[in-house]
């Protein structure tokens, strides 16, 4: 905890530039990256200890997904006439896994700060370490996920090695949204005690305005662009376009769905959209947070 | 002179009372004003506003103690929050330089679930130490705590007093520039109050400087170089211990509650009939009140043993026991022991505390409440103890009395 004078001078009021606080944000994650660590630590031993399912745990969630997605496409194909295909399945899970990673970071996270008030309200360290942690713990868990999903794709010779190179792309910038969400969210809660329900009701049905059990191409041309301002969606489609179909990102794609309509269900700009809306709001929900931290002590 | 290490510089803190806030009417505007308007000066204070803080000052240089005393809601804890950065001051200015450790909420972060030895990671890190550093010191920490055999226990299992150990003994191994500290010598049974102490010492010897808050003034008269008695936000009085330790008891607290709740036995309160000084050489009178669970002491127990303590040298200076006295204590039930002091002392500041004594192990089994009296100059006597004079005058023939017969 070394206060040198400079970290100290916000001490001082006014006179501080937005781009002096990242910096300073930055400086302060950085000096409590072990404390980072740890909690994040901490959030997966809890989990695994004293648990019936343990690792289990980490394909749990996705592997509900994937079971509700079959059901519902299962029903789909038995009003349209078709098949349910392998590469449908396969991209459910993949994206199914995207998406239990969001439910359970935000899930988390939104209580991080609410949920450590004696540490919140008695010991100093850059309090952006709390959902942060939570989220770490969390891709840790997808991590496991992947990891089972990969044999699986493997086992069932599904997916293209090529496309595995855009995974780290996806799930950053998967990581920068949830991030931004969670730093709002968490920081609101504090404030709202009730934010945390409003959070659970909107992952329940945010599920029906995201493209994980469906996809875009069965709203139609208009109905599939609108389903990607939702900036979760191009990071879960292109999970399945370029790990199930091996499309590379940097091309669009043109389908043409059931009634002979040509569809746009790919273009960069669809990522470029999310990765720039994930990293505007995580700028902006970060400053807030820094702000409001001090405040944090007083309104808990 | 060294530079001062910690340094308060005109500080005022405003707080709310009540609830904060009614509705998203009143706590949007209030909320961006401060996202906006970081540190606004504001002097004037607000509808329900009130200052817990108003334009204090100190300075802490190495080598130096500073202790801060008062009563409860004075701001003591405030100034504590401002130091470790939990809170922003209203206006002026504070900094502190160096590595901070502070002795504040010490288990705070401990997850029941984890074992010892994964808190210890945990909680080092939330003081802001490595994992190098912490793997380094790992057994003078458990070593310190005296808890070795229960280190891959879950904390949940821990009684509250290993709790408190384990926390200390991390806090304790933080090679800290500057100490800061809330109460934390409060903790653990008594010996581990006295091993903290010593080692709370040990770094003011070594020229660290240390910000203390405590209620236990004699502790503070042991330990702080100077002293501030802090009083609604404001500065009553600043100086040597002694001088803001009377000035503190001249408003004396009369009647201070135990908070141990369990066991066979109960501290109630201690009351001092009257409230105020008292004159060398004068009676002292106060009652302790207690109840004994029903079943009554175990046999170890020998009764209440009072202690009179000088606040500023900490030296004990009288003790007497239920038990030496024989006056026994009921078989159960509520019950309350009058007691009857001669103040035969020097005029200063002196605490009256009570114990439960255990025969077995000589030691105390349980705190009970103390109580501070101010002992002022008497007719009779000077110095440091009565030493029941007598003395008579006899009228002597004298010798020209003799031969002029």
């Amino acid at each position: 905890m070394s206060l040198d004078v400079t970290a100290a001078a916000p001490a001082l009021p006014g006179r501080r530039s937005a781009l002096g606080e990242f910096g300073e944000i930055a400086r302060d994650l950085w000096h409590y990256r072990e404390l980072l660590y740890q909690l994040a630590l901490r959030d997966v031993r809890i989990r695994y200890k004293q648990a019936v399912m343990g690792f289990g745990w980490a394909v749990f969630m996705p592997l509900l997904v994937v079971l509700a997605g079959c059901l519902v496409r299962a029903a789909m194909a038995h009003v349209s006439g078709t098949a349910l295909d392998r590469a449908a399945l396969a991209g459910l899970a993949i994206k199914g896994l995207g998406w239990s990673f969001f439910v359970g970071a935000l899930g988390f996270a939104v209580q991080s700060l609410s949920g450590n008030l004696n540490l919140v309200s008695k010991i100093y360290f850059p309090r952006e370490v709390l959902p942060l942690a939570v989220m770490l713990a969390q891709a840790f868990d997808s991590a496991v996920g992947a990891v089972a999903l990969t044999v699986a794709f493997v086992a069932f010779g599904i997916g293209s090695a090529s496309g595995l190179l855009w995974v780290p792309v996806l799930a950053l910038t998967l990581f920068v949204v949830t991030a931004a969400a969670a730093l709002l969210l968490s920081c609101g809660n504090l404030f709202f005690r009730d934010v945390k329900y409003i959070v659970q009701v909107l992952l329940t049905f945010g599920i029906f305005f995201t493209p994980v059990l469906f996809e875009p191409i069965m709203l139609g041309a208009t109905g599939a662009k609108l389903a990607m301002l939702n900036p979760l969606a191009p990071v879960l489609e292109g999970l399945r376009l370029a790990v199930v179909g091996g499309h590379d990102l940097l091309e669009p794609l043109v389908q043409v769905s059931r009634h002979g309509e040509a569809v746009l269900v790919w273009h960069p700009l669809y990522l470029a959209y999310s990765a720039g809306l994930g990293l505007v709001g995580l700028a902006a929900s970060a400053l807030l947070f820094h702000r409001l931290e001090y405040v944090f002590a007083e309104y808990v | 002179m060294a530079e001062p290490r910690v340094d308060f510089c005109d500080v005022s803190k405003k707080f709310r009372r009540g609830e904060l806030h009614d509705s998203l009417r009143d706590l949007i505007p209030d909320l961006a004003r401060r996202v906006f308007r970081p540190g606004g000066t504001g002097a004037e204070l607000g509808r329900r506003e009130f200052w817990a803080l108003r334009h204090v000052s100190f300075e802490v240089k190495p080598g130096q103690a500073l202790g801060i005393i008062g009563p409860n809601g004075a701001g003591k804890s405030t100034i504590l929050k401002l130091l470790t950065r939990i809170l922003r001051p209203t206006s002026g200015w504070c900094r502190v330089q160096g590595r901070v450790g502070a002795l504040i909420e010490i288990a705070a972060g401990f997850h029941p679930d984890l074992t010892g030895r994964e808190n210890i990671y945990l909680q080092g890190a939330i003081m802001g130490m490595r994992a190098a550093e912490i793997n380094r010191r790992f057994d003078e920490i458990v070593e310190f705590s005296g808890i070795a055999e229960f280190i891959d226990t879950p904390v949940k299992r821990y009684s509250n007093g290993m709790n408190a150990r384990l926390g200390f003994s991390i806090a304790a191994h933080l090679d800290p520039e500057v100490l800061i500290i809330d109460e934390v010598l409060a903790v653990g049974d008594f010996s581990f109050q006295a091993q903290a102490f010593e080692r709370i010492r040990e770094m003011v010897q070594r020229a660290i400087p240390v910000v203390v808050v405590a209620h236990q003034l004699d502790r503070i008269a042991q330990l702080c170089t100077e002293v501030i008695l802090l009083d609604r936000g404001e500065v009553v009085r600043r100086g040597s211990a002694a001088e803001c330790i009377s000035a503190y008891v001249l408003k004396p607290v009369s009647e201070v509650r135990a908070d141990s709740t369990e066991g066979p036995f109960q501290f109630r309160r201690l009351t001092l009939d009257s409230p105020g000084p008292v004159r060398s050489g004068e009676r002292l009178a106060f009652t302790v009140a207690g109840q004994i669970a029903p079943g009554g002491l175990p046999r170890e127990i020998e009764g209440i043993v009072i202690t009179v303590r000088s606040a500023q040298t900490g030296q004990a200076v009288f003790t007497t026991s239920n038990a030496r006295l024989g006056v026994p204590l009921p078989e159960e039930g509520p019950f309350e022991l009058q007691v009857e002091l001669q103040c035969n002392l020097a005029p200063g500041i002196y605490a009256i505390e009570t114990r439960l004594w255990n025969r077995a192990r000589g030691a105390p089994a349980q705190q009970g409440p103390s109580a501070y009296v101010q002992v002022q100059p008497g007719k009779d006597f000077t110095g440091l103890v009565q030493m029941n004079p007598t003395m008579s005058v006899a009228r002597r023939a004298t010798r020209s009395a003799l031969t002029g017969s």
